[in-house]
């Protein structure tokens, strides 16, 4: 059985690090969570995961906040999907609100799902969850196996 | 002595039934002259004999042979002569553009004064027969200059004219002499007159502008006088030495032969003598002293000097008087316009300001009447036509390019003007803006004036049997009676108008100006309050996500370990931060409706309304609503933002009617002017329309939260829609007596 990807997530605010780290375990996904702080960051850790290796140990996602300090989130999406060996990894644009340019933007740029960072806690769980299943789906062995790392 | 020869001979074309034919008459080349006199042209580096008058041998040479070919010294040759060669031989190394006096010469017992005058590379010289001076040549200057000094204490128009007549008849003795004075049409008017009892008075009388024809008029206003000392004569032809020449330019000859039609005129007027000075006003021939005998009658030439130079005096004299009384008018007027401005920088609208001191704006034009038209809207000071005739004649306007348009006669331009001629039977307007068709208007009444023509200016024409046109034969006063016309407006009144519109131009130019920077200004503060706004709400929605995830979680784990007390703050805590969280995430859709691109196409407008009813159903299960559909039309428009809108508007209509069984709503649209209105009607709890006004603000509600939930900000999204497309938002209501909301979009965004 192949070793669970890690879940790379993105984000500056440490209290939304907090609660999304809490609905991912909540979740009962197994993988472990890498977290960069900022886009500089995300783009180093991607970049180790890549450096002379013949196949690329990726995460097998990425959730990516859209303002972030340095490199913005927008600009890390551009990154991974120009960049031929980042391509097909699945990346989640989390935003605070649902400005129409990041949007349309985003998917431009070929992201996989956008999701507005909703108000309460419950909903922002179910988010997760069926996050979940999108990763069960694509990413092999089934995502019960052991406990996300806190 | 060669043998060809030819005569000059004017050929005139069969006239039309009309005395205009006269404007065609080429006047200054007549190819024939008055027989009291010899006329010579000489051509060449050394001037020969080209042309001479058929009557130049029987009185100079007393031979009927004409010296053609022979140089200027030996066709005046001998002693006699020798002063006037040398005079003529000073003069030609001069200018001889105009006619000089080279001395007297006795022929056959005649005395005669020798004129010469250059025209081309022609010298034209003429001898022509003198009466003995009835006055020597001192007194001449002595009536010159007292005539001077009294035309110089002269005051005013009037008697500068009147006083001209009197000088003009003192110093060359004719029987009458009228000051002919032009209008703006060329119409005369003697408006001065001196005379004795042999010939009868023309003093007032009008003369159509067609008795003296526009080539006339030049030539008058060329060649200062113009005399013809009897008008029964025989012209003499010009022959011509060879042929190949052109017919020789007499515009400044003093023998020169008068059109046979003047001649003829003259004859019918009993004056065969007359003389002509023309007054020439900067540059226009303002009038002519006319000067009339019951017999022939000839004026030296130091008379004729001396008239000239009498002429011109009046002339200048004219010229200030003219200014001087324009400036004078011009200084009133300037300060009657001061005050107009004064009252309308003071004004709002600025036109206003022109009604605020109605007799100022009457007195800039000298007009009894006026109005003020401003997009469609007309105010009426003085005696005008009424309000609808007033539209009528701005409606006129707008169709043309003029800026200004004035009229003594509006029956002429407005047929309709004749009901009105009391009140307006001429008019002067200005238009202030061509886009909002914009005019200030002056009126004057119908001036009913008796006019007396000199003769029946309709008869002017007079055929007989051979179709040669005739001047009439009757001078005797032909009166007529003017209908519809007002007084003329003058050019100081026409120049003050148009001063007036380019300063409210000006005025109207600043103001749209200061417009255009508040409206950037308005657009940039807009811009930035979005932006702020944006920002704000943006930034706010973290920390209170941030509250309802941890008091979530705090309330998850932790729950069982606090007192009811505590577990029920908790659910405060998630309620207000929930509530703080929908208000952001509210504010924030309102925004983006403001700063969105608007996606238009063209969409049914029912299919939109059938989409916000079907999103809308959870909230109407279990309530009995009975809808009511007009037929709406299919717009052009942002289907989302549309959609959005009747969603807002009938989410309104069903939570308002939730107390109503059964509630009615209904739905439709109609046209109204540029507009199409939508609206959604109910009958529901309604409002005070005192509130009206508040309805449509972001967080504006009219009801408690507890009886109506809500945030108050559809109806704002409702604005905002309806404004995006260029439309507009109202409502209106009573309180328990339901309310219909409307909103409008431009007609050309309506299909069908």
């Amino acid at each position: 059985m192949a070793e669970l990807k890690p879940i790379l997530l993105v984000e500056d605010n440490p209290k939304d690090v907090e609660l999304t780290l809490e609905a991912l375990a909540k979740s009962q996904l197994a993988n472990d969570v890498v977290i960069a702080r900022d886009g500089v960051e995300a783009l180093d850790y991607l970049e180790k995961c890549c450096a002379g290796k013949d196949r690329p140990e990726l995460p097998a996602v990425v959730l990516l906040d859209l303002k972030l300090p340095k490199v913005d989130g927008i600009e890390v999406l551009e990154r991974v999907k120009r960049d031929p060996r980042t391509r097909q990894m699945p990346v989640v644009m989390l935003t605070s609100s649902r400005e129409e340019s990041d949007l349309v933007r985003s998917y431009q740029l070929g992201v996989n799902a956008f999701v507005v960072k909703p108000m309460g806690f419950a909903e922002f769980f179910q988010v997760i969850q069926e996050l979940g299943v999108f990763w069960a789906i694509i990413n092999e062995p089934p995502p019960n196996s052991r406990k996300p790392q806190r | 002595m060669r043998e060809r020869r030819s005569v000059e001979v004017s050929t005139m074309d069969a006239p039309d039934a009309d005395l205009t034919a006269c404007d065609r008459e080429p006047i200054h080349i007549p190819g024939t002259i008055q027989p009291h006199g010899v006329l010579l042209a000489f051509d060449g580096p050394q001037p020969v004999l080209t042309r001479a008058s058929a009557n130049l041998g029987t009185i100079l040479t007393g031979t009927d042979r004409i010296p053609f070919g022979r140089g200027l010294d030996e066709v005046l040759d001998g002693d006699r002569w020798r002063p006037m060669r040398d005079t003529l031989a000073r003069l030609r190394r001069q200018s001889l553009d105009r006619p000089h006096h080279l001395g007297l010469v006795n022929l056959r017992n005649a005395e005669y004064q020798a004129i010469a005058h250059r025209t081309g590379e022609t010298l034209v010289l003429e001898l022509e027969r003198m009466p003995p001076l009835a006055i020597p040549a001192e007194e001449i200057y002595g009536l010159v200059r007292d005539g001077a000094e009294r035309l110089q204490a002269a005051k005013g128009i009037d008697a500068l004219c009147a006083q001209a007549a009197v000088e003009f008849r003192r110093l060359t003795g004719f029987d009458r002499v009228l000051v002919y004075r032009f209008d703006e049409s060329w119409h005369g008017k003697v408006v001065a007159e001196d005379r004795n009892e042999r010939l009868p008075s023309y003093l007032d009388l009008r003369f159509p502008a067609s008795d003296i024809p526009q080539q006339a008029r030049e030539l008058y206003r060329l060649n200062r006088i113009r005399l013809i000392p009897d008008a029964t004569y025989d012209p003499v032809p010009i022959l011509v030495d060879g042929e190949g020449r052109g017919p020789l330019d007499l515009s400044f000859a003093v023998l020169r032969s008068v059109s046979p039609v003047h001649l003829e005129y003259m004859r019918n007027m009993g004056t065969p003598a007359s003389m002509s000075v023309s007054v020439v006003v900067e540059g226009r021939l303002w009038a002519l002293i006319s000067c009339h005998h019951a017999e022939p009658l000839r004026v030296p030439f130091a008379v004729r000097l001396a008239c000239d130079f009498l002429g011109q005096m009046l002339a200048t004299h004219l010229a200030a008087q003219i200014h001087a009384s324009q400036a004078a008018t011009r200084t009133r007027l300037q300060a009657v316009q001061a005050r107009l401005l004064t009252e309308m920088a003071a004004a709002d609208p600025f036109i206003e300001g022109l009604v605020q001191v109605p007799d100022d704006l009457l007195r800039l034009t000298g007009s009894q009447g006026a109005a003020v038209v401003e997009g469609g809207h007309c105010r009426l000071i003085g005696k005008t036509p009424g309000e609808a005739a007033v539209l009528a004649i701005t409606a006129r306007l707008a169709t043309a390019e003029d800026e200004i348009f004035h009229t003594d006669h509006m029956a002429g331009t407005f047929p309709e003007a004749e009901s009105w001629r009391a009140e307006a039977a001429g008019l002067l307007a200005i238009r202030i803006s061509k886009l909002h068709a914009s005019f200030v208007l002056w009126f004057r009444p119908e001036v009913i004036e008796t006019v007396r023509w000199g003769g029946d200016p309709h008869k002017r024409v007079q055929g007989d049997s051979t179709a040669r046109v005739h001047p009439r034969k009757s001078f005797e006063t032909w009166k007529e009676i003017v209908h519809l016309r007002s007084a003329p407006w003058r050019d100081a009144e026409i120049e003050a108008a148009e001063t007036l519109r380019n300063a409210i131009v000006g005025i109207v130019l600043r103001k749209a100006e200061e417009l255009a920077m508040l409206t950037e200004e308005l657009e940039r503060s807009n811009k930035e309050l979005e932006a702020f706004s944006y920002s704000v709400s943006h930034d706010l929605r973290a920390p209170f996500r941030h509250i309802v995830g941890y008091t979530e979680l705090l309330k998850e784990h932790e729950a069982t370990k606090l007192s009811d007390k505590g577990r029920r703050y908790i659910d405060v805590i998630l309620d207000s931060a929930r509530s703080a969280g929908l208000l952001v995430d509210s504010l924030l859709g309102f925004s983006r409706m403001g700063r969105a691109q608007l996606a238009r196409i063209e969409v049914p407008m029912r299919s939109l309304v059938d989409d916000a009813i079907r999103t809308l159903e959870p909230d109407t299960v279990g309530r009995d609503i009975r809808w009511e559909f007009g037929p709406l039309p299919s717009v052009t428009c942002d289907p989302n933002m549309l959609r959005l809108a009747w969603q807002n508007l009938l989410s309104n209509a069903i939570k308002y009617t939730r107390n109503r069984e059964p509630a009615m709503i209904e739905v439709g649209a109609f046209p109204q002017g540029q507009e199409h209105v939508f609206f959604v009607r109910d009958n529901g709890v309604g409002f005070d329309m005192a509130y009206a006004g508040k309805l449509f603000g972001v967080f504006q509600r009219l009801h408690r939260s507890e009886d109506f939930e809500g945030i108050g900000i559809g109806l704002a999204n409702v604005r905002r829609i309806a404004e995006r497309h260029g439309g507009r938002s109202w409502a209106e209501g009573a309180p328990d007596q339901g309310a219909t909301f409307y909103f409008s979009l431009p007609a050309s965004s309506v299909q069908g």
